[in-house]
C-alpha cells in the first residue's frame, strides 16, 4: 500500500499540473495548512482534543482533520492533504453556484464519494465530461474506522480520470459486521418508534444533514417552501418526524451511503440508518445500488410490470 | 457548611431540586458526546470539567421552538388564546463558563428596544451553576474574546473540579447564594486557559474597513449553509416566526433561524441580498465582531468553539478569524494604526 | 354506556377509478361505514408520500391509498410509479416504527363498487380493533 505521505505528494503534483496546464480552474480537495492558519502565529499544541465533526472519533490530540479547500493557484497545491481523516464528501460542492462560478473543476474523491458522481450525472446535475475526478485509493477513514468502511467494495475508485495510490493490495475490508440497522430492525415497531422519538427529540432542524448531502441539491428544498408550508419547520416532535421522513424518502434509491448526514449531525442522530434501510429495500426489491453502475436505470422514474404488489389489495 | 462538595452530594442536591419540581438541566452523555439536556433523573448528569457539550445552554432561555399563542378561526372571527407560561424555577448545572458568559451578552439585545418577555421571564427564574474548565482544545478561544476558563460572567455559582471526586463551590450572585448559602471556596490555582489566538479588536477594526474583500470568497467557500454553527452557538439568537395550522386554526411559534441558510434574506420580491455563501459568512462575522460591539459594546462570541467542532466542513469562526487577524497584522505592519 | 371508538379513516383515491367505484357503491345503495373521509386526486401517481404522514398528523387512525388497476391508469403509468413508491415507503415507515398495518393500498376500479364496500368495511373494523393511533396523535399534542 502506498504510504499516505507519498499519496499526498502525488496529489499535490497532480493539482499543480492540472492548474498550470489550465486543464481546470479549481481543484476541490482536502487540506488545512496555509492561509487558513494565521501565518504569524504558531499552532499552539493542545493537551486534549474534543471530537469534532471533521473527525468524529479523534484520538485525544493532534491537529484538526483536513477540511475542504478550493485550490485555484498552482502554488497553493501545498495545502492539499490526504490521510485517513479526509472524511468530507467533496462532491457536494459540485452543484453549488459559488463553486461552479470558479470554472472547470477537479474534485478529489474516495471510492464512496465517487458514487455521487454517477448519480449526479444520471440526474443531469453535472456534466461528467467537463469534470476531472482524482480518485484516491482508500483504506478507510476514522479511528476507529467509520461504520461505512467495513465491507467497502470501492476502495479503488472506478471511474476517476486519474487514480492515486496502488490498486493492488487494496483488498476489500473485512466483511461488514452485524450492523446497527440489523439491531434496530430486530426490535419491535413500538421499540423502534421509541428509539426514533428519542433521537429526533435532539434534532434542532439545523439541516446540516441536508446541506452536507451531495444529492440534496434542490435550489429550494421542499422544507423551505412556505406558500403553503409543506414540511413544518419547527424543531418539534411532529416537525422533526416530518422532516426526517421527507429527507430519507427523497433520497430513496438515490443515497450512495457516504454517511455524511450522520457525521454532520451536531446532535449525533444516526440518520444514515434511515437511508441504509431504504438502500437495503432498494437492493432487495429492484436489485439496484445507487452510484455503482452508470448504465443502470434509476428506480424512480421507471417501473416494471413485475414490481411486487403483495401488499396491495 | 463546607465549600467542598463531593460528587455524590452534588448528585443528591440535583435529585432534591428535581424532586422539588424544578427544571434542572445539565450535560448528559449521548453516544460519544455530551449535550445539555433537561434531566429526568440526577444520575444522568455528567460533571466533566475536561469536556464541552456540543450544544449550548441558550435553549433553556431561548427555546428552539416556542409557541407564542394559539388561534382559532370561526367564520370571520379569530379567537386568540394564551399559551400557559412555564412558571417553574430552572437550574442549569455544569454549564461551561463560555456558555454562562453568553447570557449577559444576550441580555443586551433581548432588553434593547423591546423587552423580549419570553426570554426575560425565563432568565429571571434560571440559576446558572457553571463548572470551571480543567482543559481546553484547539477549538477553544475564550481568552481571545476577553473571557477565560474560570470567568464568572453569567454564573450564579461556580464549581471547581478538585480532581478527586470533590468540587469546590463559589456562590457568585444572590441566586447562587440562595442555592449554596455562603459557601465561598478558594478556587484552586487559576488556570490560564488557551493562548489567545487572535486580537478581537484588531479583527473588528480590519473587518469594518474590509467589507468588500476577496478574502471572503477565499476563506468561506467550504461553508455548506447549514445551521450547525448558529444553533450550537451560545450567543446566536436569530429566530423566525411561523403560523402552524390550517383553516380551522393553529399556533404561532418562534423557531431558531440561521443567517447561513440560503433563504434567510430572501425577499418576497424574490431578491436575495445575500445570495451566495461568502456574503452570509461575512454577515455572521460582522454581526459578532463589528455590529454587536458597535451597538452594545460586547463581542457576540464567547470563544466556546462549538462552531468549529460542529461544522461539517470544519470551518467554524476561529479559522476565519485567525486568517483575518493575520491579514490585519500584515496590514498594520504596512500602515500602522494611528493611536 | 361508553361510546364505541369510531376510527377516522382517510382515503386518498384517484379520480378515474376508485372515486367512481366509491360513487358506484353509493348509487347501488351499498352500505359502508361512514368513518371514511374521501380525498380525490387525479391519480395515485400524484399522491405524495407526505400526504399519508399528514393524515396521521391530523388525527387519522388509518389511511387507504387506492387507484386504478395496473394497466388501466387513466394517465397510462401513474399507478405504476405509485406502486414503486409505495414499495419503498412502507419500508421506511417500518424502520421508523410507524404502524404499517394502518396504511392500506388497493386497486379499485370504477366498476368495483362492491370491492370499495368490502375494503372500507374491513379497514374500518380492523382499525376499530387496533384502536386510535395514539403514538402519532401524541406527536401532534407535543407539537402544540
Amino acid at each position: 500500500m502506498t504510504e499516505p505521505g507519498a499519496m499526498t505528494q502525488r496529489l499535490r503534483e497532480t493539482c499543480r499540473r492540472l492548474l498550470e496546464e489550465g486543464k481546470v480552474q479549481v481543484v476541490i480537495g482536502w487540506g488545512g495548512a496555509g492561509r487558513l492558519a494565521s501565518p504569524t502565529q504558531a499552532e499552539s499544541p493542545a493537551p486534549l482534543s474534543f471530537p469534532t465533526q471533521a473527525e468524529p472519533h479523534a484520538p485525544l490530540s493532534g491537529t484538526p482533520a483536513p477540511r475542504p479547500v478550493f485550490i485555484t493557484r498552482a502554488e497553493d497545491a501545498e495545502k492539499l492533504e490526504w490521510n485517513d481523516r479526509c472524511f468530507a464528501n467533496l462532491t457536494v460542492y459540485l452543484t453549488r453556484k459559488e463553486v461552479k462560478a470558479l470554472g472547470k473543476a477537479a474534485v478529489v474523491v474516495k471510492g464512496c464519494d465517487e458514487r455521487s458522481l454517477v448519480v449526479l450525472e444520471k440526474e443531469s446535475q453535472i456534466e461528467r465530461g467537463s469534470l476531472h475526478a482524482i480518485g484516491m485509493v482508500c483504506e478507510g477513514v476514522g479511528t476507529p474506522r467509520e461504520a461505512k468502511c467495513a465491507g467497502c467494495e470501492v476502495r479503488v475508485p472506478r471511474f476517476a480520470d486519474e487514480t492515486i495510490g496502488e490498486a493492488e493490495g487494496a483488498a476489500a475490508s473485512a466483511t461488514a459486521v452485524a450492523s446497527r440497522l440489523d439491531g434496530l430492525m430486530a426490535k419491535s415497531p413500538a421499540e423502534r418508534w421509541a428509539f426514533w422519538t428519542a433521537e429526533f427529540a435532539r434534532c434542532v432542524k439545523c439541516y446540516a444533514c441536508r446541506q452536507v448531502c451531495p444529492l440534496c441539491y434542490c435550489e429550494r428544498c421542499i422544507a423551505d417552501k412556505n406558500r403553503p408550508v409543506a414540511i413544518e419547520t419547527s424543531a418539534s416532535a411532529r416537525g422533526n418526524f416530518a422532516w426526517h421522513i421527507t429527507r430519507a424518502f427523497h433520497l430513496a434509491a438515490r443515497c450512495i451511503g457516504c454517511g455524511e448526514c450522520s457525521r454532520a449531525c451536531p446532535a449525533g442522530i444516526p440518520l444514515g440508518l434511515l437511508n441504509q434501510s431504504l438502500a437495503q429495500a432498494t437492493e432487495e426489491d429492484f436489485g439496484y445500488r445507487p452510484g455503482m453502475d452508470p448504465k443502470a436505470e434509476p428506480v424512480f422514474g421507471n417501473w416494471s410490470p413485475a414490481d411486487k404488489e403483495d401488499f396491495i389489495r | 457548611m463546607s465549600a467542598i462538595i463531593p460528587v455524590a452530594e452534588l448528585g443528591e442536591l440535583v435529585a432534591g431540586w428535581i424532586g422539588a419540581g424544578k427544571l434542572v438541566a445539565a450535560p448528559v452523555a449521548v453516544g460519544d458526546r455530551l449535550l445539555y439536556q433537561q434531566l429526568a433523573s440526577a444520575d444522568q448528569a455528567v460533571f466533566d470539567a475536561r469536556r464541552r457539550p456540543a450544544n449550548s445552554i441558550k435553549e433553556f432561555l431561548f427555546p428552539r421552538h416556542e409557541p407564542l399563542f394559539r388561534y382559532r378561526i370561526e367564520g370571520r372571527g379569530i379567537e386568540l388564546s394564551e399559551v400557559a407560561p412555564e412558571e417553574r424555577e430552572q437550574i442549569v448545572i455544569g454549564a461551561k463558563p463560555c456558555d454562562a458568559a453568553a447570557l449577559p451578552i444576550l441580555d443586551l439585545v433581548f432588553n434593547w428596544d423591546f423587552e423580549d418577555g419570553f426570554y426575560t421571564a425565563r432568565r429571571a427564574r434560571t440559576t446558572v451553576i457553571s463548572l470551571a474548565c480543567a482543559a481546553e482544545d484547539e477549538a477553544c478561544f475564550c481568552t481571545s474574546v476577553g473571557l477565560g476558563p474560570e470567568d464568572e460572567a453569567g454564573s450564579d455559582a461556580m464549581l471547581f473540579d478538585l480532581g478527586d471526586g470533590r468540587f469546590a463551590v463559589r456562590a457568585v450572585t444572590e441566586k447562587g447564594k440562595a442555592l449554596f448559602g455562603e459557601r465561598q471556596a478558594e478556587p484552586p490555582a487559576p488556570r490560564p486557559g488557551p493562548e489567545p489566538k487572535f486580537d478581537a479588536a484588531r479583527v473588528g477594526r480590519y473587518l469594518a474597513s474590509h467589507f468588500e474583500s476577496p478574502l471572503w470568497k477565499e476563506l468561506t467557500l467550504a461553508c455548506l449553509g447549514c445551521g450547525a454553527c448558529a444553533y450550537t452557538c451560545p450567543t446566536c439568537h436569530c429566530f423566525d416566526m411561523v403560523d402552524e395550522g390550517n383553516a380551522a386554526g393553529g399556533v404561532r411559534v418562534k423557531n431558531w433561524d440561521s443567517c447561513q441558510f440560503p433563504l434567510f434574506t430572501l425577499h418576497a420580491s424574490g431578491h436575495n441580498p445575500r445570495s451566495v455563501q461568502p456574503q452570509r459568512q461575512r454577515q455572521r462575522l460582522f454581526h459578532k465582531f463589528v455590529t454587536y460591539p458597535q451597538k452594545f459594546n460586547a463581542v457576540l462570541c464567547t470563544g466556546c468553539g462549538n462552531c468549529e467542532r460542529n461544522c461539517p466542513a470544519g470551518l467554524g469562526v476561529l479559522a476565519v478569524l485567525k486568517a483575518i487577524d493575520g491579514e490585519a497584522m500584515n496590514q498594520d505592519a504596512k500602515e500602522p494604526v494611528q493611536a | 354506556m361508553t361510546a364505541q371508538f369510531e376510527p377516522k379513516i382517510v382515503a386518498y383515491v384517484c379520480n378515474w377509478c376508485t372515486y367512481l367505484g366509491a360513487d358506484l357503491a353509493g348509487t347501488n345503495r351499498l352500505e359502508y361505514p361512514p368513518n371514511v373521509r374521501i380525498l380525490r386526486l387525479p391519480c395515485t401517481g400524484r399522491i405524495d408520500f407526505n400526504l399519508i404522514v399528514k393524515a396521521f398528523e391530523m388525527g387519522a387512525d388509518a389511511v387507504l391509498v387506492s387507484g386504478c388497476h395496473p394497466g388501466d391508469c387513466h394517465y397510462t403509468a401513474g399507478n405504476y410509479h405509485a406502486r414503486r413508491r409505495w414499495m419503498l415507503f412502507r419500508r421506511l415507515l417500518d424502520t421508523l416504527g410507524i404502524e404499517t398495518e394502518r396504511v392500506h393500498f388497493a386497486w379499485i376500479s370504477a366498476a368495483e363498487g362492491k370491492k370499495w364496500q368490502q375494503v372500507i368495511g374491513e379497514i374500518t373494523e380492523k382499525t376499530r380493533q387496533m384502536g386510535p393511533y395514539a403514538a402519532y396523535q401524541e406527536l401532534s399534542e407535543a407539537a402544540k
